[in-house]
């Protein structure tokens, strides 16, 4: 996914949130436990945003290692856009 | 005594009653005794209960769910508790005015089953002429805001016909495509000598999704379930006896898996009787292949134990009369010759249509 795209969810795709700041991604027959950072990517798609500002909030908030956690984040992005979980 | 995990999911299986008729139905060969259904204030309860336990996902099957009336009534209360809901359905109740209501309910994911690409064979393994009418509710599916997913059960009649299922769900605009072998239960188990697959058509299978999954790659999304019976190790059915999943038969019966009821040593609770958290927690049932303490040699020492659990309760019980044995299914049990011996059978071909 490039970092100018404004991904939205897919359809049937669902953010839930669980006790300490955890969250799962809810998807057809599936649910996927998130960590924080991803959680957090997570509630900033909004079709709007574009994936360079989605993981430039997180990388500042969780004060991550910036280049590692950039790249973990667009992975996750790439995965789950290639199950159509996120567009 | 293991602690209970927490479950994730919750099938409801609202009614056993159906319009077709195909010899790979999963129900019970005796659905026809379920007519005590729960009322949709039990229904409504159960939901809650799940939800306090932990559950997620909420899936309405049957039997055909949609001839329940209040099913849209029970996908909004399942979506109050915050569930993720989907639906299992044949698809030939599901015309705009069904759709409407599901939606504005807010169903989540509906999954649709073909049970062949092309109208006759279809129609010959329904038992009935409906495969028009289910390529118009996949046609319309399709174009809602609700993620769809296309079943095919394949088995012996339907197995040649893979490559075709996949071109009609890749133009149909379908996002993704279960095609799961059959699992021989109920009126699959009955039928298991007519619908059992050659292991030339497994191979070729095989071969064909690879391809597929290859090809169509970020277009659409393969699901493939393997032949119980043809692998070297079993499946690790509901990923283990009464750790995330559980079952709720028409008429309230709690099962740690959808074929549980056939195990005959075992004695199943019901939500009419007891809360759902105590019959996941405490019941026998659920406490009896729980974790891997019950499990005999060579499950027991076994590096893969908590790999695939030990296989299926369900098929120990139903090939090798012990629901505490080893899966026959895998290599490693001494009873593995049943199922090798029922994999290169005789090539029955009479079938036994579910009656409606």
């Amino acid at each position: 996914m490039k970092l100018d795209a404004r991904p939205q969810f897919g359809k049937g795709v669902k953010l839930r949130q669980e006790p300490g700041g955890l969250a799962m991604l809810l998807v057809p027959e599936s649910a996927l436990s998130l960590n924080a950072p991803a959680a957090a990517a997570m509630e900033l798609v909004d079709g709007e945003r574009t994936l360079a500002e989605i993981v430039d909030a997180v990388v500042e908030h969780f004060e991550v290692g910036a280049d590692r956690a950039r790249d973990d984040l667009v992975d996750l992005f790439d995965r789950l856009a290639e199950r159509g979980f996120v567009r | 005594m293991n602690e209970a995990p927490r479950p994730l999911s919750l099938l409801c299986e609202l009614t056993y009653r159906c319009n077709l008729q195909c010899p790979y139905c999963y129900n019970p060969l005796d659905y026809k005794t379920y007519g005590d259904e729960l009322s949709t204030e039990q229904w409504r309860s159960v939901l809650v209960q799940a939800a306090e336990l932990g559950v997620v996902q909420a899936h309405f099957s049957g039997g055909e769910p949609t001839l329940r009336r209040d099913l849209a009534e029970l996908i909004a209360a399942a979506e109050g508790c915050g569930l993720y809901t989907n639906l299992i359905t044949q698809g030939t109740f599901l015309d705009d005015a069904a759709l409407d209501a599901l939606l504005a309910a807010g169903l989540d994911h509906i999954q649709i089953s073909i049970q062949a690409p092309d109208a006759a064979l279809a129609d010959e393994i329904a038992g009935t002429v409906v495969h028009e009418r289910k390529l118009d509710a996949v046609r319309r599916v399709a174009q809602r805001d609700v993620a769809l997913t296309l079943n095919c059960v394949l088995h012996r009649l339907n197995h040649d016909s893979i490559a075709e299922v996949i071109e009609y769900a890749r133009v149909a605009g379908v996002r993704r495509l279960e095609l799961a072998n059959v699992q021989f239960y109920g009126w699959a188990f009955r039928n298991r000598a007519a619908l059992m697959p050659t292991r030339e058509q497994v191979a070729r299978g095989e071969a064909l999704v690879d391809a597929a999954r290859a090809r169509l790659r970020g277009e659409m999304e393969i699901v493939y379930v393997l032949p119980d019976y043809f692998g070297d190790f079993p499946k690790p059915c509901m990923n283990g006896w009464g750790r995330q999943f559980l079952t709720v038969t028409p008429n309230g019966r709690v099962l740690p898996c959808p074929a549980a009821a056939a195990i005959e040593t075992l004695s199943f609770e019901n939500v009419r009787d007891r809360r759902l958290s105590e019959i996941w927690r405490h019941s026998d049932s659920f406490e009896r292949y729980r974790g891997t303490a019950w499990m005999p040699e060579p499950c027991r020492s076994c590096e893969r134990r908590e790999v695939d659990w030990g296989g299926c309760r369900c098929q120990a019980y139903l090939l090798a009369g012990d629901a505490g044995a080893t899966d026959p299914a895998c290599s490693l049990s001494p009873q593995h010759a049943i199922v090798t011996s029922l994999r290169d059978g005789n090539g029955e071909t009479s079938l036994v249509a579910r009656r409606a």
